[in-house]
């Protein structure tokens, strides 16, 4: 295993960078708390990692990495496919209750169309066409 | 016995009148029939050229392809209580005519749930339209896929159907989105629903243009394939329970 440096302090200061755009997007109410939280943990782990390379070499070695690089690639890629995951469920789920209501809205509004049209008199139905 | 005959249709102004004035001088005995034309969310004068033509219309705000198309009129269908539906394609290619080949099987007793009109039932009249070799060769792999859930069709990707009264109760809550057909089969194949197919004659469009491309018709095959693969190694469904009318 390479000598760790603190040049993983600069992975930490990018972790941090992108937890400070993910705040900006939340303060701008573009993304919701409760869907930036895997986010925000997924960053923490990776920031701490950054800032305890020595730690985080240790247990890499332990995990049988021989580069710490790999590991930390790794764990990335592993956090962000379950991000990704989780992500693809609730798009899913979204998409299936945008159709729904959609639905609903025309049969809705079908409905009111009818009533309308019978509750108009035969001399207002004229008027407007 | 009340019919709902549904028209999914997504910018058929050029077909829609043709085929409603068709509709309109239908007559099946004993059969209240009312027309429902699902514009799905057009950008031309498909709402217009359907109120004109005395059909009840359901616009959807967004395009949700035809499988929410169709199912936004099974839902109806089932709330308002309707015996059956027939689902008839916006474009013209199913013959309200051809409505009595599915109208008497569906009056058998025990009636099946659902009804296929199938262009290969019977041997092929030279003169009637056929698909194209690319699209009979899909058709023919639908088949063979179809019947590893021992479910025996003739023609899968056909539109022109009849559900009754359990088929609305299962689709209202489950129907596939996008090229629904052949996964609706093996959806009701799974809810054990039983299906009949009767020989229908289908013609060209009489307007618009397809909506599957060259693109489009191998992600069909392949997200086909898979829905109905899925729909096999899956527990069998439940036909929801409650009444017919459920919210009206």
């Amino acid at each position: 295993m390479p000598q760790v440096t603190d040049e993983y302090l600069i992975f930490a200061l990018a972790c941090a960078a992108i937890a400070l755009v993910n705040l900006r997007l939340l303060f701008r109410e573009r993304v919701t708390l409760q869907g930036s939280m895997s986010y925000f943990a997924f960053l923490l782990v990776l920031g701490l990692m950054g800032v305890f390379p020595y730690q985080t070499a240790v247990l890499a070695r332990r995990l049988g990495f021989t580069l710490m690089s790999n590991f930390l690639f790794c764990t990335a890629i592993a956090a962000l496919a379950i991000l990704h995951l989780r992500s693809l469920v609730t798009i899913s789920r979204i998409q299936l209750r945008s159709i729904t209501l959609t639905q609903e809205l025309a049969i809705l509004q079908e409905k009111l169309d009818r009533l309308e049209g019978a509750s108009v008199t035969p001399a207002v139905r004229d008027r407007r066409a | 016995m009340r019919l709902l005959i549904i028209i999914p249709a997504y910018n058929e102004e050029q077909s829609l009148a043709g085929l409603l004035s068709e509709i309109r001088s239908l007559r099946e005995p004993d059969t209240e029939i009312e027309t429902i034309v699902v514009d799905d969310g057009s950008a031309d004068r498909t709402t217009d050229v359907a109120r004109a033509n005395g059909a009840r219309v359901l616009r959807l705000c967004r395009n949700l392809g035809i499988g929410g198309a169709v199912q936004s009129g099974l839902r109806l269908a089932r709330r308002e209580n309707f015996d059956f539906a027939v689902q008839v394609d916006g474009d013209g290619q199913h013959p309200p005519g051809e409505l009595k080949h599915l109208l008497a099987l569906a009056r058998r007793d025990p009636a099946p749930d659902l009804v296929i009109g199938s262009r290969f039932l019977t041997k092929p009249d030279p003169t009637s339209f056929r698909s194209t070799i690319t699209r009979r060769v899909g058709i023919w792999w639908l088949k063979v896929l179809l019947r590893l859930t021992r479910l025996k069709v003739t023609d899968p990707t056909s539109g022109f159907r009849l559900y009754g009264k359990r088929a609305l109760r299962l689709f209202d809550a489950n129907y596939p989105y996008d090229f629904p057909e052949p996964e609706a089969l093996a959806v009701a194949r799974a809810a054990r629903l039983s299906i009949a197919e009767a020989s229908v004659k289908m013609r060209e469009r009489q307007g618009g243009t397809s909506s599957i491309g060259p693109f489009a018709a191998v992600y069909y095959m392949l997200k086909v394939t898979l829905a109905v693969l899925l729909t096999y190694v899956r527990a069998p469904r439940k036909i929801p329970e409650g009444s017919d009318a459920a919210s009206d």
